[in-house]
């Protein structure tokens, strides 16, 4: 009588050979890193005015071509005073928004009226974001932190998946870099431009640029959050915003993919 | 769109393998900086432009950082790590940390020979997974003449009289090899080689502006605006100079 | 404590013969030596107080909290030893991060104060460790409502609508019994918490003590852990005071 029970039951040594233990005894094989994003969120873009900043990123999870998910908010409230636009792997995002919750918990704690302002998440993010390069397992996203200094000026900056990172009046992510940033570049280039850019202005240029985004990024959705930080210390979400006139007449002219016969 | 980021193998063998996607952790970020030693000055310039591909990400990223030190604001160093700009970041960084520390262990000044000394292990101590930087450190040694070092990415250093370094150097060197090393120039009247000596401070100025503003025409990673520090027994000095924006 | 004396309070988690176990009993009364703390669970949060004795003019004032935040929507009040205190936050801080790191919502309250009951009970079971010296009142706001928790040092943790701990806990908890308990409002029940704590406080042990009072309220703070605001503090110090003194006044007349 065999007395080991995990020897019961099992195809005869003398028949089917020795038992692979090595096989059941295998760990999780070699460790998995992100090497490609999964689900995806194209372009954010932001812009400096005269009263704060603004940003816009639409609501699409992109699976490859596909176009997954239509209700992704991609633009974050970081504390009353702060938006942090994520572009990229939206699974790497969901991991930075526990990482900023945590992060403002753990600033909670003391509860003595000192509130992290957008430099200091910028560099958090940017430390998390090259820690993570350096270790060759990235964070798939690029990511824009916008909100205030500690002057009260306003503050803008982008780091991405290498930890690249750098400040500027207007900046965008993705296709945003050749699509957007030369529409908001017309009005805001040099830090001291968006003096002269009111809220309302910026609102258009960056209505256009989505418009734009939506009509040459086949990534891209009609449908998008804008944020604005304002100096007064006022966060607006504008949610579920839609592309307003909108012309693809053009497109009936096209031929030679698609449904058209002739 | 995140394409740039991928290695691939140019050709796979057999067309039914699987493509093999590797991330690729360095980028480029273009700038060009360039420094100069006097007899009684040291000079890092810099452009501010930042680049990822074809694209300008800012036109104004100051690039030269300043190592405060004991000793008075004549012992001031400054420093450049140019090419791939998050780990000049982060050797910049460490290095103000490590240089930091070195006075409060020693309460002496950090000298310009010791903190490249420095600056190579810092380095040499990623060898196997490069800071993707060509690094100078610029300031005054004990007597008050300027010294300049340059670094290659792994750590390997030489003081100079000048060098140029990241996307314009090959523009630059031979100009300044020409200019303030008096290579290949010949004493008209004897036919001699002519012999290096140091340029006085407002020449070196000129030169820089001029290299730069030459340079910003041929080479497109180059432009927005030109950062000099000047370090001198007064201090250091920070002038800026616009380039052009094409 | 007939029993002191007969060798079974020597180690941690050794039963006398009548079955205590007397180092978590000694710990008990390091709780009642402190300063008082209540909790009060009201219609839509909880509300935190506490009696900081001030042993030194030359603390500084506001320094040192008793009342600490362990997550957002959770606060915590003790008597006993500060440092236990300490070390106890800090665990229902862990708790509470991992928490939130596997299930993205936050701790529930009844969850947390279970998890740090377990923490405090293991703490009775070796004789290489001590029993915590604190009572914890732990108390906040999750979706199914407030709650209110007393963690002792045996590990027994228990819900009240009202909880006190500390010196002054008889005198408070026979003034929480008088409250509306749970329909108070949070901001009654904030004036309520600094006449408890002014009625509990013994002016002949202690000189000198701060008031500390925060809480957790849907309505009041979003449901989140905070001190109270400033004016609400010192108004329902100036409450408590009047009230402190009236009745002074009665015991002379009573005297006379």
């Amino acid at each position: 009588m065999d007395h080991m029970p995990e020897n019961w039951g099992r195809p005869r040594n003398d028949v089917y050979g020795e038992y692979q233990s090595a096989i059941h005894n295998a760990g999780q094989g070699p460790q998995s890193r992100t090497q490609t994003p999964s689900i995806t969120g194209t372009s954010v873009i932001a812009m400096k005015f005269d009263n704060g900043v603004m940003l816009a990123a639409d609501n699409l999870g992109s699976y490859g071509s596909l176009a997954r998910f239509t209700d992704q908010e991609r633009l974050i409230k970081v504390g009353n005073e702060t938006v942090v636009g994520i572009s990229g792997d939206a699974s790497d995002q969901q991991y930075i928004e526990l990482l900023l919750e945590r992060l403002l918990i753990e600033d909670n704690y003391p509860q003595d009226g000192h509130h992290l302002r957008a430099p200091h998440i910028y560099e958090y993010l940017s430390r998390v974001m090259y820690n993570r390069r350096s270790k060759i397992d990235p964070l798939w996203n690029a990511i824009l932190v916008a909100g205030k200094n500690d002057d009260g000026s306003p503050f803008l900056g982008y780091v991405d998946l290498l930890g690249v990172t750098y400040s500027s009046p207007s900046i965008a992510t993705g296709y945003g870099a050749y699509l957007a940033i030369p529409l908001m570049r017309k009005i805001v280039s040099e830090e001291a431009d968006a003096k002269n850019v009111s809220e309302e202005q910026a609102r258009k240029v960056i209505d256009e640029c989505m418009k734009v985004l939506f009509y040459r990024d086949a990534r891209s959705l009609d449908k998008y959050t804008v944020a604005t930080v304002t100096l007064d210390g006022e966060v607006k979400m504008d949610k579920n915003v839609r592309c307003q006139n909108m012309n693809w007449r053009f497109a009936e002219g096209i031929r030679g993919y698609g449904t058209q016969k002739q | 769109m995140y394409a740039e980021h991928f290695s691939e193998p140019a050709t796979s063998h057999v067309a039914s393998a699987p493509i093999e996607h590797q991330f690729y952790p360095y980028a480029s970020n273009g700038g060009t900086i360039l420094a100069i030693a006097g007899a009684d000055y040291a000079l890092l310039a810099g452009d501010t432009r930042h680049i990822t591909g074809y694209s300008i990400n800012t036109r104004f990223r100051p690039s030269i950082h300043t190592l405060e030190n004991l000793g008075g604001p004549e012992r001031a160093i400054v420093v450049a790590a140019n090419g791939f700009s998050a780990d000049g970041d982060a050797l910049v960084r460490r290095l103000a940390q490590r240089a930091e520390w070195y006075t409060y262990n020693h309460n002496k000044p950090l000298s310009v020979s010791a903190c490249a000394r420095l600056v190579q292990t810092m380095l040499y101590g990623k060898r196997t997974f490069p800071y993707y930087v060509h690094t100078i450190v610029a300031g005054l040694d004990e007597s008050g003449r300027g010294e300049v070092y340059s670094f290659d990415p792994v750590g390997s250093y030489e003081r100079e009289q000048c060098r140029a370094g990241g996307s314009a150097a090959s523009l630059l060197m031979p100009f300044l090899d020409n200019q303030v090393n008096k290579k290949n120039q010949y004493d008209a009247a004897t036919g001699l080689p002519q012999v290096a000596t140091d340029l006085p401070l407002e020449e070196t100025l000129k030169l820089v502006k001029d290299a730069f503003s030459s340079v910003t025409e041929r080479h497109i990673h180059v432009g927005d605006y030109l950062e000099i520090k000047i370090v001198t027994k007064e201090g250091v000095k920070v002038e800026y100079f616009p380039l052009k924006r094409d | 404590m007939t029993s002191i004396g007969t060798g079974y309070d020597l180690s941690n988690s050794v039963f006398s013969p009548d079955g205590r176990n007397f180092q978590v009993e000694y710990a008990s009364k390091a709780v009642e030596a402190d300063g008082t703390a209540i909790g009060i669970r009201c219609a839509d949060g909880v509300v935190f107080a506490v009696e900081k004795i001030v042993s030194s003019k030359l603390l500084v004032p506001g320094a040192n909290k008793k009342i600490q935040t362990i997550d957002r929507h959770v606060g915590v009040a003790y008597s006993g030893l500060t440092p236990d205190g300490r070390h106890l936050v800090d665990r229902g801080r862990s708790e509470s991060y991992s928490w939130r790191g596997t299930y993205k919502v936050p701790i529930s309250v009844p969850t947390l104060a279970d998890r740090l009951s377990g923490y405090v009970q293991a703490y009775t079971c070796y004789s290489s460790v001590r029993p915590f010296g604190v009572s914890v009142i732990v108390g906040g706001v999750d979706d199914s409502g407030p709650h209110l928790y007393t963690i002792e040092p045996s590990g027994a943790f228990w819900g009240y609508m009202g909880a006190a701990t500390g010196k002054g806990r008889q005198a408070a908890k026979s003034e929480l019994e008088k409250l509306d308990l749970p329909n108070i409002s949070a901001r009654d029940a904030v004036k309520a918490a600094a006449k408890i704590i002014y009625v509990a406080h013994d002016d002949s042990k202690d000189k000198d003590f701060e008031l500390e009072i925060s809480w957790v309220s849907t309505s009041e703070t979003g449901g989140l852990h905070q001190f109270v605001p400033k004016e609400l503090l010192e108004e329902a110090e100036r409450l408590a005071k009047a009230d402190d003194d009236d009745e002074d006044d009665d015991d002379e007349m009573d005297e006379d």
